[in-house]
C-alpha cells in the first residue's frame, strides 16, 4: 500500500488553512500544499500530482462538488481520491457525495490534534 | 520539542481567529439586529447572508478550541436554515432571539474568563450577562409549587413539555438548566425530553435516597439530585452553584520549574484550559512570585540546581500568608520512597512526570478548585453560604473607600427576619434554619453581581450596595421584601409565610462604617416598630 504523503488542501477560509497544516504538517508529518478555490485546486493538482486532496464543500466560485467533478473529468487528476470537508452532514449528503466518487466526508470543525490521524484511517480503509 | 511547538503555534492561531471571531461576530449581531427591526416583509436574502456567517463559525471556531461556540452558531444556523426553507417565515420574536444569542456568545468570547478547550464532561451552556437563568421543569402535574418557588427566586421557569411543545428542535428558549421529577416521570419519557436540550445542566429529583438512585443519576450525567420532598432552599443554592461556579476567575498557577520548555509547555497546555499562569525559573524568585501573582496553586520540580522542590516548600510555608495554598511537586521520580521523604518535609502531592497535558489540566484543575473551595468555605456562613460578620465589616470599609474614590455613594441595608422567634417556638429550629436559607439565597440572587450579602447574627442580614442611591436601594429592598412575604415557607405539616423589616443607610449621610450601619439598623428597628413588614431609610438628624 502507498503511504499517504502529499495532500493539497483547497479550502477558501485563510485561518482553517493554517490550523490544518499546522494539524497536518507538524501533527501528522504530511507535505501540504493549499490552494483558495476549486478552479486553481484543479491545475494544482494536476501539476503537483498530490496522494490525496482534502476539499472543501462550500466555496465561492466553484464548489466542492463541482471542482470533483472536473477533477474526474481531467486524466491527470481522475485517480487522485478526494476527501470532503463540510460543516454539513446530513446521511442524505453522505450517500450525495460517496455517489460523486469521495472516499469520504470530514466534519468540521475538525480537532487539530486528530485530523492527520483521522485521514490515515480513511487512506488505511479506502486501500485495505 | 514538537508538541510544544504545536501548542504554541495553535496558542497562536487561537489568538489570532478569536479577533477575527470577534468582529464577525459584531458584524452579525449588526446584520441580525438589521433584519429583526426592519418593519417590511422579512428580507430572505439578509435571512441567507447571515446563515452563511453562522455557517463559517459553526464550521471553524471548534478547530480553534472555541468548541461551544461552534455548537452554539450551529444551533442557530440550522434553526435558521429551517425558517428560510420552511414556508413561514421567522418570526421577529424569532429574529431578537437570534440577535440575543449572537450577543450572548459575544460576550462569552469578549470575557476572558470563560474557558473552552478541555471542557469538562457535561459541559453546559451558561447564562452570561443579565438575562435570567433559565430553569425547565419535568414533572408530572404538580410542579406549579416548585415553578413559582423557583420564580421566586428570579429563575425564568417553564415546563420542558411546552418548550419542546410541537416544533421540536427548533425551540429559541434555551434552558440553562433541566429539572427532572423521576418519580413522576417514566424513563422513556423524560430521557429524550432531556436528550433536546443539550446544553442545559440536569438535576434529578427522586422518590427515593440512597446509593443506587444517585448513581443512576450520576450515569445520566446529572449535575444535582435531590430526594422528595424537595429542600427549596438547597435546590435553589445548587442551581446558582451551577450556573456560577463556571464564570469564577481563571484558576492561577504559579509553575517553579528550571527546564524553560517544559515550564513553557506547561504554561501554555494550562492556558489553553482557561488556566491562568506564570512561570518561575530560578527559585530564588517564588515569594516575589508568589506576592504578585497570589496563585491558588504551586507547581514545584522537585529537582533545581541551588534549591530543591522540598526545601523550596518549606521556604514558602515559613509564611502564614502561603500556607493554605496546596503545594505540588512535580517529578520524574517515581520512587515511592523519596516521595514520602519530600512530603513529609512539606507540599501536598506529587505529579509524576511525563504526564499527558489533559493530565496535567485535570490534575490542576481538581486541586485548584478545591484549594477555592475551602478559602471560599472559611470566609462564610456555613448555613446560608454569606460571607461572615467580620468579612462583611471590612467590605463596607473597602466600598466606603472605593466611594470616596469615584465620588459615588454606596447603600448599607440591615434586614431582620419578622417574629423569627415564633417561627422556632411554633415550627421548630429545623424550620427556622430552613426560613434563614431561603432569604439568604433570594438575597443573593435578587441583588446585583457587584453586591454584598452578609450574614450579620442570627436571623440578621446585611447588605452593602455600592453605587447606589438610597432611592434605589429602598426599591430593590422593598420589592425584594414583597417577594419574600410571598414565598411559601413549608413546615412538617403546614405551610405559612414569613416577612422581613429593613433599614437602609447611604454613605452619603454617615461617613464611616461604624455610623453607617447603626443608622441602617435604627432605620430597621423604626421599620419594626412601624408595624414589620416594610423598609425605612436612615434620616440624619438635622
Amino acid at each position: 500500500m502507498k503511504p499517504l504523503q502529499r495532500i493539497l488542501h483547497v479550502e477558501d477560509d485563510i485561518s482553517i488553512q493554517e490550523v490544518a497544516k499546522v494539524a497536518l504538517e507538524i501533527v501528522g508529518g504530511f507535505e501540504v500544499t493549499s490552494c483558495d478555490d476549486g478552479q486553481s485546486a484543479i491545475s494544482r493538482a494536476a501539476e503537483w500530482q498530490p496522494d490525496l486532496i482534502l476539499l472543501d464543500v462550500m466555496m465561492p466560485g466553484i464548489d466542492g462538488p463541482t471542482t470533483l467533478v472536473r477533477l474526474r473529468e481531467q486524466a491527470s487528476t481522475q485517480g487522485i481520491p478526494v476527501i470532503f470537508m463540510t460543516a454539513k452532514v446530513q446521511p442524505s449528503e453522505l450517500e450525495h457525495y460517496r455517489a460523486l466518487g469521495a472516499l469520504d466526508v470530514v466534519v468540521k470543525p475538525f480537532d487539530p490534534m486528530t485530523l492527520a490521524e483521522q485521514l490515515r484511517t480513511i487512506w488505511e480503509r479506502s486501500n485495505g | 520539542m514538537a508538541d510544544i511547538d504545536v501548542q504554541a503555534r495553535l496558542a497562536a492561531l487561537r489568538e489570532q481567529y478569536g479577533l477575527r471571531l470577534s468582529n464577525d461576530l459584531q458584524t452579525l449581531m449588526s446584520q441580525s439586529r438589521e433584519v429583526s427591526t426592519r418593519q417590511s416583509a422579512v428580507d430572505f436574502e439578509s435571512l441567507d447572508v447571515l446563515r452563511q456567517g453562522l455557517h463559517r463559525i459553526a464550521g471553524s471556531a471548534g478547530s480553534f478550541g472555541y468548541a461551544a461556540l461552534s455548537r452554539d452558531a450551529r444551533e442557530l444556523e440550522i434553526g435558521l436554515q429551517a425558517a428560510i426553507e420552511g414556508a413561514n417565515p421567522p418570526t421577529p420574536s424569532m429574529l431578537t432571539a437570534l440577535h440575543d444569542r449572537l450577543q450572548a456568545c459575544y460576550r462569552a468570547l469578549e470575557s476572558p474568563k470563560l474557558s473552552e478547550v478541555g471542557e469538562p464532561q457535561g459541559s453546559y451552556h451558561l447564562a452570561s450577562g443579565d438575562r435570567a437563568i433559565r430553569v425547565a421543569v419535568l414533572a408530572d402535574g404538580d410542579t406549579e409549587t416548585l415553578i413559582q418557588s423557583l420564580s421566586g427566586f428570579g429563575y425564568e421557569c417553564r415546563q420542558l413539555t411546552d418548550i419542546l411543545g410541537p416544533h421540536r428542535g427548533g425551540t429559541t428558549w434555551h434552558p440553562d438548566i433541566a429539572i427532572v421529577d423521576t418519580a413522576k416521570v417514566a424513563d422513556e419519557v423524560w430521557k429524550p425530553a432531556v436528550e433536546e436540550v443539550p446544553q442545559a445542566a440536569l438535576i434529578m429529583l427522586s422518590a427515593e435516597s440512597g446509593f443506587e438512585p444517585r448513581l443512576k443519576a450520576v450515569r445520566h450525567g446529572a449535575m444535582g439530585f435531590f430526594v422528595h420532598p424537595v429542600d427549596v432552599p438547597s435546590l435553589e443554592h445548587r442551581l446558582r452553584h451551577l450556573v456560577n461556579l463556571p464564570q469564577q476567575d481563571p484558576y492561577r498557577v504559579l509553575i517553579v520549574d528550571d527546564d524553560v520548555e517544559l515550564a513553557e509547555h506547561f504554561r501554555l497546555t494550562l492556558k489553553m484550559s482557561g488556566i491562568e499562569s506564570r512561570v518561575i525559573n530560578d527559585p530564588h524568585d517564588v515569594l516575589q512570585g508568589l506576592r504578585e501573582f497570589i496563585p491558588d496553586l504551586v507547581l514545584i520540580d522537585i529537582n533545581m540546581p541551588g534549591c530543591s522542590g522540598p526545601e523550596l516548600a518549606r521556604i514558602i510555608r515559613f509564611d502564614d500568608d502561603w500556607l493554605k495554598i496546596p503545594l505540588i511537586y512535580l517529578s520524574a521520580e517515581s520512587d515511592a520512597h523519596l516521595q514520602a521523604q519530600a512530603l513529609a518535609q512539606a507540599g501536598d502531592d506529587f505529579l509524576v512526570k511525563p504526564i499527558s497535558d489533559v493530565g496535567l489540566v485535570a490534575a490542576v484543575t481538581a486541586r485548584a478548585q478545591r484549594s477555592r473551595q475551602l478559602s471560599l468555605a472559611l470566609a462564610r456562613d456555613g448555613l446560608t453560604g454569606l460571607i461572615k460578620h467580620p468579612a462583611i465589616k471590612e467590605l463596607i470599609e473597602l466600598e466606603m473607600a472605593r466611594g470616596q474614590r469615584t465620588d459615588t455613594a454606596a447603600c448599607v441595608v440591615m434586614i431582620d427576619i419578622d417574629r423569627f422567634k415564633s417561627i422556632n417556638d411554633t415550627y421548630g429550629h429545623g424550620t427556622g434554619d430552613y426560613v434563614i436559607r431561603l432569604l439568604a439565597n433570594l438575597l443573593r440572587q435578587r441583588l446585583r453581581r457587584v453586591d454584598h450579602v452578609g450574614r450579620y447574627g442570627g436571623e440578621e442580614f446585611v447588605a452593602v450596595l455600592p453605587s447606589c442611591s438610597l432611592e434605589n436601594a429602598r426599591e430593590a429592598i422593598e420589592r425584594i421584601r414583597v417577594s419574600f412575604s410571598e414565598l411559601e415557607c413549608v413546615a412538617a405539616t403546614e405551610t405559612f409565610h414569613a416577612t422581613f423589616s429593613a433599614g437602609v443607610s447611604s454613605t452619603h449621610q454617615w461617613p464611616n462604617a461604624e455610623t453607617l450601619l447603626e443608622a441602617a439598623d435604627r432605620a430597621m428597628y423604626e421599620a419594626k416598630q412601624g408595624g414589620r413588614d416594610q423598609t425605612r431609610i436612615a434620616v440624619p438628624p438635622s
